[in-house]
């Protein structure tokens, strides 16, 4: 590839993700956002952007098509160019994707990635039906399957492969929601609001088997913006407040159906026969050996390379499917590296300081840019402002990871940021 | 214009004769358009809130998938096998997924009703639709001799019981409740097949459902 232009980050900030104690319309949460991003980058103008980016997943929940153009004309950018995409749990990677591509291609210099959901607009169990639809409904959805039903069957046959323990998802479990517990707009944080042990996870409802109530995601309202732009405009308007660059980005699909993955030709021929299966997430693998070659990481061990992760801990489960896929460990020590708490604060790579979907929570299609904001704060050294404390802080970070997933591993993006010179 | 007969593209009848075969709707199955049906204020009367109600029948054409559907009505699995590189697909493909083979068109073939329990999950939550039905095994399910596995819920079983690799048979609804749907079937343990003795992982699967039965039964 021709060298490029950079792609930074300058800034971006979330809503109070909630469920039900939360009013606000699409378009109030939107301005909001804008507002308190306006008010950590001074010099940024509305009239600076020349592109918008939606992420917003299932307009079954607004009823309502196309409300993108209800949260654009409400912020004043008639003329501006604008579409949607929508991409399942993987929107707001997506999104970002895209934001990425047109400014790394030239297009436009200044695009806000402006992502939401609006899960509370119906109950758990419709809304969990809602977002299932995104399987194959012919033959998925009508058998009784929503999404953490297809996870536990995948979480169940990877547990035996990996010696893992029900109390060692509990534990990924119980680090991110009490991660949450130092971060105001965090759902744990603003609703149940308490520590856990191993002990409550493991207590917790079942949901599917291996996976409990405190082993999955929250559902929830929400909106983030993500302020992406090129190298040139990060200079002009945010040398004082920091920015980042993305450094690496991939992108990566999957099978609808995760039975399809028993031998899938595509992946054979990449992975050797039978891989994935139901178990791996080959698209998250694929999307992070790009992402990784991009950024000058290897996949092995690319924990070592990278300070702080945010990633798509849909389950607990899913999140340490996740670590082996990103390359951090494989079969013979995927147990032991959650066990010795790596990924912890203060372990060798602190994942979901912000408290990732289990603690700040999941509106889908703001979710992947909730965990750009969250490490866009690491690395510009936000945190201690953003958060309540340094608790939540890694000292110090310069490279950091984003993941976002979508279906059972449908489709996965990866992105590694790094502090621009001079940046914190 | 195209030489059709080279490409083999998939045709259905053009235009089809549709004709109702059987109905089942019942009196809660109403098309009403978009209508409120009440309304919140808070108690500082700053907030209004309502609720929506929408409902909406869907056309599901089966079109070139039919097969699949009739064969279900009359008891059949019918899958497809690519006849190039030989895959079999349950749920079917309509076109092989081997780039090499170039979307050959596949062919419809009737399945065997007996497979292996590739993977599964005890349900203890689910959708709004299956709610009633917990808790529930939802296995991954090989047929005999197809690539892929399909899902689908294994009943006639304590769900503590369900295990890896074991035997499986379809077993369908009764003839007059089917509707061309992947419920028209599900699996049951093979007849020769005996639960293992339970050991402590089944016994705590056994004491996570406990507090789901006592759910489902007090739901209305």
């Amino acid at each position: 590839m021709t060298e490029t232009r950079k792609v930074c980050i300058i800034g971006g900030n979330t809503t109070p993700f909630d469920y039900n104690n939360y009013h606000m319309t699409i378009e109030g949460m939107a301005a909001n956002v804008m507002l308190e991003t306006m008010d950590d980058l001074p010099e940024f103008n509305l009239r600076d952007i020349d592109f918008v980016i939606y992420s917003h997943f299932s307009v079954h929940f607004g009823k309502q098509l196309c409300p993108e153009w209800i949260i654009h004309d409400h912020l004043g950018l008639v003329g501006v160019p604008h579409f949607r995409v929508e991409n399942g749990g993987n929107t707001g990677g997506s999104a970002l994707y895209a934001a990425y591509s047109i400014v790394k291609s030239g297009i436009a210099d200044v695009v806000p990635v402006i992502g939401w959901e609006t899960m509370d607009n119906v109950s758990q169990s419709q809304g969990a039906e809602f977002i299932a639809i995104a399987a194959d409904t012919r033959y998925e959805l009508l058998v009784g399957g929503i999404y953490p039903i297809f996870y536990a069957a995948g979480a169940l046959k990877w547990m035996k492969e990996n010696k893992f323990k029900e109390e060692d998802f509990a534990l990924i479990g119980m680090k991110n929601r009490n991660n949450a517990m130092d971060n105001p707009k965090a759902q744990w944080y603003r609703n149940e609001h308490k520590y856990l042990t191993v002990d409550d996870v493991m207590n917790s409802r079942l949901i599917a088997y291996p996976l409990k109530k405190y082993d999955c995601c929250l559902m929830s309202r929400g909106l983030a913006i993500v302020l992406v732009c090129s190298e040139e405009y990060a200079k002009k308007v945010a040398k004082d407040s920091g920015y980042i660059t993305i450094d690496g980005a991939g992108l990566s699909s999957c099978t609808i159906r995760a039975g399809d993955r028993t031998s899938f030709p595509g992946w054979n021929e990449r992975y050797g026969k039978g891989y994935p299966d139901l178990t791996e997430f080959a698209a998250c693998r694929n999307a992070a050996e790009r992402c990784f070659k991009q950024a000058g990481i290897p996949w092995k061990d690319s924990y070592k390379y990278i300070d702080v992760a945010e990633i798509h801990d849909a389950f607990s489960s899913s999140e340490a499917q996740i670590y082996k896929a990103l390359g951090w460990a494989d079969e013979n020590n995927i147990a032991e590296f959650v066990r010795n708490r790596e990924t912890f604060m203060g372990g060798s790579i602190p994942t979901n300081p912000g408290g990732g979907l289990m603690g700040y929570g999941h509106p889908v299609g703001a979710t992947g840019l909730m965990s750009t904001v969250e490490v866009f704060y690491q690395l510009t050294g936000k945190i201690p402002e953003k958060h309540l404390s340094k608790k939540s802080e890694v000292p110090d970070a310069r490279v950091g990871l984003v993941n976002s997933h979508a279906g059972t591993g449908t489709s996965i993006s990866n992105f590694i940021l790094r502090t621009a010179e001079g940046g914190r | 214009m195209t030489n059709k007969k080279n490409l083999n593209l998939h045709e259905t009848t053009s235009p089809p004769k549709m004709k109702i075969v059987k109905e089942f709707r019942d009196e809660n199955t109403k098309e009403v358009g978009f209508k409120f049906v009440d309304y919140y204020i808070s108690e500082d009367k700053t907030l209004f809130q309502a609720h929506l109600h929408y409902d909406q029948l869907y056309t599901v054409r089966s079109a070139e998938l039919s097969p699949y559907a009739l064969g279900l009505l009359e008891g059949k699995i019918m899958g497809t096998k690519c006849p190039k590189c030989g895959d079999v697909f349950f749920p079917p493909r309509v076109n092989c997924w081997n780039l090499d083979c170039k979307l050959t068109k596949t062919e419809w073939i009737e399945l065997p009703q007996t497979g292996k329990v590739h993977t599964y999950t005890i349900a203890g939550w689910s959708g709004r639709s299956s709610l009633k039905r917990l808790p529930f095994v939802l296995a991954y399910v090989i047929l005999d001799g197809v690539t892929t596995a399909v899902a689908n819920e294994i009943r006639e079983i304590n769900p503590w019981n369900a295990e890896f690799n074991m035997l499986v048979k379809v077993k369908f609804v009764p003839k007059e409740q089917r509707v061309g749907a992947i419920t028209d079937f599900y699996f049951v343990p093979a007849d020769d097949w005996k639960p293992s003795p339970m050991n402590p992982e089944k016994e705590r699967i056994k004491k996570l459902c406990e507090p789901v039965y006592k759910w489902v039964a007090s739901l209305k």
